[in-house]
């Protein structure tokens, strides 16, 4: 080759780090450093032929069997009650399982099934139901739709418990809500002082000087006029509001304090604005009518629901006389599976099993559903698949639902189970978002359907 | 340990990943083709046959039972193109060039808006006719469609002469460089470099270098990286975000976009200068543009000066009175939008542009009149000015162009606009440290200017060739500690 011409060049360099390359593919070549580690280079990947021992590496075993986690007490079920495990596996059933145990007065659904009953034959006037969730439920996703079909079969109308202010306000479309930007929002990422107790929402909020909030009905079935209005507020010692304009003045000192009032048709609108006096805190505002079925979404982004740890019992009590629940739903999962290949659960079992066991304690008569974890996929050789840890999490929350006496639903295996989630992103339509995680509104919606009918076919089963 | 199905398997055209230059496949095909390359370079005709052969095969590994529509195209061209150059009749070669525009169009139409414009008419009652199924838009028909059109055209025109050797014609329209996704290449440009002997002097590695890397490092390192960690989950679901989120997702797109098709582009520039041929650049860092008119000089050149050759001028470009300029260059630049994808979305993206243009053309136009651009430092406030306007425009214009639906478009911007929460800009750091830094990184670097790119080149013309071995061996490593594992299809793949 003469010295000027170098059309071989590009061959040597292709070729030369090709040869680097496949070189360094054929060796160990990855390394670690401090939390860093990188990853393997192989050029011969694709060609390479499968080692078997791989695939099972991700394939992490887990044993169906639960009774070594749980003491033999526990398990024993209520004479006549069978213990529904021994029809049902409930890592693929798709209904829910109702569980009880020897020292809590309500079972599985059974009191909310009643009160639905007692509803329907005019016996009761209101059921409530405390939708506990993260961002999964935010922006009254799964709820909306759960609240829609159990109002339209047992009566009601308006979207519950709003908080004071949300980060998800804009986005939410069961109820216009603005605010100002000056309240003081305490939660379990801030905990309030001692003199003022956390809300049932996980959010406490203080009014700065001209603080206002702001609801407005929307045009949707049962949404479209405000009916029986109450706002919820803490301990007070002389703070006043306006409410579209008429003046109030607060005194419950209670933990959990109701101002109610019948809206006047002639103002849509629900418009709150504190008036001054002594600072006090405010946790939300119920939109209900005066019978029927209520939802009230309590979302939190980012929490894994041992935070409702940090709920008083004063308040979870109180709350219970002021605005009592017959069903709690407990929705977690998206944020425990931050490492999608841990199968070990325990360090969540076990801090969540207290949280349950004082809610069950100052919740006696209400009946809880625990619902696990939606499939969630990762990246996985180039593919997506369902992450190992999804239903090592279902095993760990179907233990807790078993040890409280709680309904169970299994989320997971009502979407489908294994490569589920990947169905749901990639189908047509797309029912669920490029996260692989979250359900859009068309998945919610879908989810909030298959929660409904499996209520429904538990309450059939009881009542009719 | 290499398993001989699945190296076959690797052979063959699979739909689930077509070649890229991303890809470690290409690297591999890279490199059998430069050895064959090398071996045939002493003679015309061998170079010619070993390049369209592997050309050919690129197009099969990319869109495999496709392949014959460009074999197909190549040969009616070819002929369309000599008889309309040898006939004297003008009727006859006005109906021959009318026959090969319908015929290209149609092909395109057929592929890419037939479904479109069925459904169009079943909303408006027009008709009512089932969409057809499984049409499939062949990778790189829009490109190498309007590289026919350009040449039949040309050849009618008598600019230029058409080629006596169909393998040289076939070698144009196939040449994999630039196949699956431009740039439009000029045949008048191209041919002519077909007959000049294979010889590369440091230059031409260094420049070629500069680009590949440039380019995998745009494509793989900015793009897809901003894409999948931060711009796709904005996008999938605005109203879920707040207006902060989604600014910075409608200026990551912004980069996402261009590195992404100019990545693609500054690679196929990066081969083509190694084999021995010259492709004038496609972009020209569009966003230090000041004016909307400076960015269309910069964005995608070889499609915007296309469309000027060959439809704004035809249209009756500016010699038709002021009025139809506008009117022309408003049309020009919605049927660009339209060539993007047959979708609303594009059309209206594209009316944005058309209507920006016009605009500007009045701008310039007064500021002619006013004895041009004012000069000091009000030419620079005016220049910065300018130039942030500009982008903030093109990237509102990105939002439509992006979006699945128009409804998607609205809820982004009402974010924007109604919910924007800067307060969240500390969670949001701390959430996609790692995205913004790579943001603000590609930003400085898009604005460096000129000198620095030329330094680069010139670097790495001086490399020894086990300089370059260890530089590009290096710069793979690296790059496959960095990528998705997903395979991120350029976007301009779907154009």
């Amino acid at each position: 080759m003469s010295g000027k011409n170098k059309s071989a060049y590009p061959f040597y360099i292709i070729a030369g780090s090709l040869v680097c390359l496949v070189a360094l593919s054929m060796v160990r070549n990855t390394f670690s450093l401090q939390h860093y580690t990188s990853r393997p280079l192989d050029m011969l990947a694709d060609v390479r032929k499968d080692e078997p021992a791989d695939s099972t590496a991700i394939a992490v075993e887990i044993p169906t069997d639960t009774s070594a986690a749980i003491s033999p007490a526990d398990t024993v079920a209520l004479a006549g009650i069978p213990d529904p495990d021994h029809d049902h596996d409930f890592a693929s059933y798709t209904g829910i399982l109702n569980y009880a145990v020897h020292d809590t007065a309500v079972s599985g659904l059974e009191h909310f099934l009643s009160a639905l009953n007692e509803l329907k034959t005019g016996k009761r006037k209101k059921v409530r139901i405390a939708y506990f969730g993260d961002s999964m439920i935010e922006g009254d996703l799964i709820t909306e739709d759960l609240r829609d079909s159990l109002q339209i079969l047992f009566g009601g109308s308006g979207v519950g418990f709003v908080p004071i202010t949300s980060v998800v306000a804009g986005f939410r479309t069961t109820i216009n809500h603005t605010f100002s930007k000056d309240w003081k929002d305490y939660s379990y990422k801030e905990l309030p002082p001692a003199s003022i107790p956390l809300g049932m929402s996980g959010h406490t909020f203080v009014p700065g000087e001209s603080s206002w909030t702001r609801y407005a009905p929307v045009h949707k079935h049962n949404l479209d006029k405000f009916e029986e209005v109450s706002l919820l507020y803490g301990p007070a010692s002389g703070g006043n509001i306006s409410v579209n304009d008429k003046q109030y003045a607060l005194s419950g000192r209670a933990p959990v304090n109701t101002l109610s009032w019948k809206q006047d048709s002639a103002h849509p609108n629900v418009n709150i604005k504190w008036a001054g006096g002594s600072s006090m805190p405010f946790y939300g505002v119920c939109f209900e009518a005066d019978n029927g079925v209520y939802v009230d979404n309590y979302s939190f982004r980012g929490i894994s629901g041992i935070e409702l740890g940090k709920l008083s019992k004063q308040i979870v009590e109180q709350m219970q006389t002021e605005h009592p629940y017959d069903l709690v739903v407990l929705h977690y999962g998206a944020n425990m599976l931050w490492k999608p290949e841990l199968t070990d659960y325990s360090w969540y079992g076990r801090p969540m099993k207290r949280v349950m066991d004082s809610l069950r304690n100052d919740l006696p008569n209400t009946s809880f559903l625990v619902i696990t974890t939606a499939d969630k996929s990762y990246r996985k050789g180039g593919n997506w698949m369902t992450a190992p840890g999804v239903p090592a999490l279902v095993k760990t929350q179907h233990e807790l639902a078993k040890e409280h006496g709680a309904a169970y639903w299994n989320l997971y295996a009502a979407m489908g189970g294994e490569g589920s989630m990947v169905q749901w992103v990639e189908g047509d339509p797309a029912l669920a978002n490029k996260d692989y995680t979250h359900f859009n509104r068309q998945g919610a919606a879908k989810v909030g359907a298959l929660l409904y009918k499996a209520m429904m076919d538990e309450y059939k089963m009881e009542h009719q | 340990m290499i398993d001989l199905n699945k190296l076959l398997e690797t052979l063959l055209y699979s739909k689930k990943d077509p070649i890229l230059f991303n890809s470690a496949f290409f690297f591999y095909f890279f490199a059998v083709f430069l050895l064959c390359y090398l071996a045939a370079a002493r003679s015309k005709r061998y170079r010619v046959a070993i390049y369209t052969i592997f050309s050919l095969y690129f197009f099969y590994k990319a869109c495999g039972p496709y392949v014959g529509l460009i074999l197909l195209s190549a040969i009616v061209d070819f002929n369309l193109s000599r008889w309309i150059y040898n006939s004297e009749k003008p009727g006859f070669r006005k109906g021959l060039m009318t026959f090969s525009i319908i015929l290209n169009l149609g092909l395109l139409f057929y592929f890419k808006y037939m479904n479109f414009f069925i459904g169009v008419g079943n909303d408006l009652n027009v008709w009512h006719f089932n969409l057809i199924r499984d049409i499939i838009l062949p990778i790189g028909i829009s490109f190498y469609t309007f590289e026919n059109l350009s040449y039949t055209i040309d050849v009618y025109k008598r600019e230029i002469k058409p080629v006596d050797n169909f393998m040289d014609y076939l070698f144009f329209l196939s040449f994999f460089p630039k196949l699956m996704m431009g740039p439009i290449v000029r045949a008048a440009d191209f041919i002519p470099q077909i007959s000049q002997p294979y010889e590369l002097d440091s230059e031409d590695i260094g420049k070629g270098m500069y680009l590949i890397i440039s380019g995998l490092f745009k494509k793989v390192i900015i793009s897809d990286f901003i894409y999948q960690n931060f711009v796709q989950y904005i996008f999938d679901d605005p109203s879920k975000h707040t207006g902060l989120e989604c600014l910075l997702g409608v200026y990551g797109y912004a980069l996402v976009i261009y590195c992404d098709f100019s990545g693609y582009s500054d690679m196929a520039l990066g081969i083509a200068r190694w084999t021995g041929f010259k492709i004038p650049p496609n972009f020209e860092s569009p966003y230090q543009s000041a004016s909307i008119t400076e960015f269309w000089r910069r964005w995608h050149i070889s499609l915007s000066s296309w469309l000027r050759d060959y439809l704004y001028i035809p249209l009756g470009g500016n010699r038709k009175g002021k009025v139809r300029q506008y009117i022309n260059l408003w049309l020009t630049m919605l049927i660009g939008g339209f060539w993007h994808g047959a979708s609303w979305n594009f059309i209206f993206w594209g009316g944005l542009h058309g209507t920006a243009l016009a605009v500007d053309k009045v701008r310039i136009d007064a500021q002619k009149k006013r004895g041009g651009a004012p000069a000091g430092w009000k030419g620079t406030v005016l220049k910065i000015g300018g130039i942030f306007l500009t982008f903030h425009f093109v990237c509102f214009c990105w939002i439509f162009f992006k979006a699945s639906t128009f409804h998607d478009s609205w809820a982004l911007i009402n974010q924007i606009v109604h919910d924007f929460q800067p307060e969240v800009w500390l969670e949001l750091y701390n959430g996609y440290t790692m995205v913004f830094w790579v943001m603000l990184g590609a930003f400085i670097l898009h604005f460096l200017p000129k000198r620095s790119e030329n330094f680069a080149e010139r670097t790495m013309a001086r490399f020894p060739v086990w300089g370059s071995i260890a530089v590009m061996a290096f710069f793979i490593y690296i790059l496959v500690q960095v990528k998705s594992s997903d395979t991120m299809l350029p976007i301009y793949l779907q154009f």
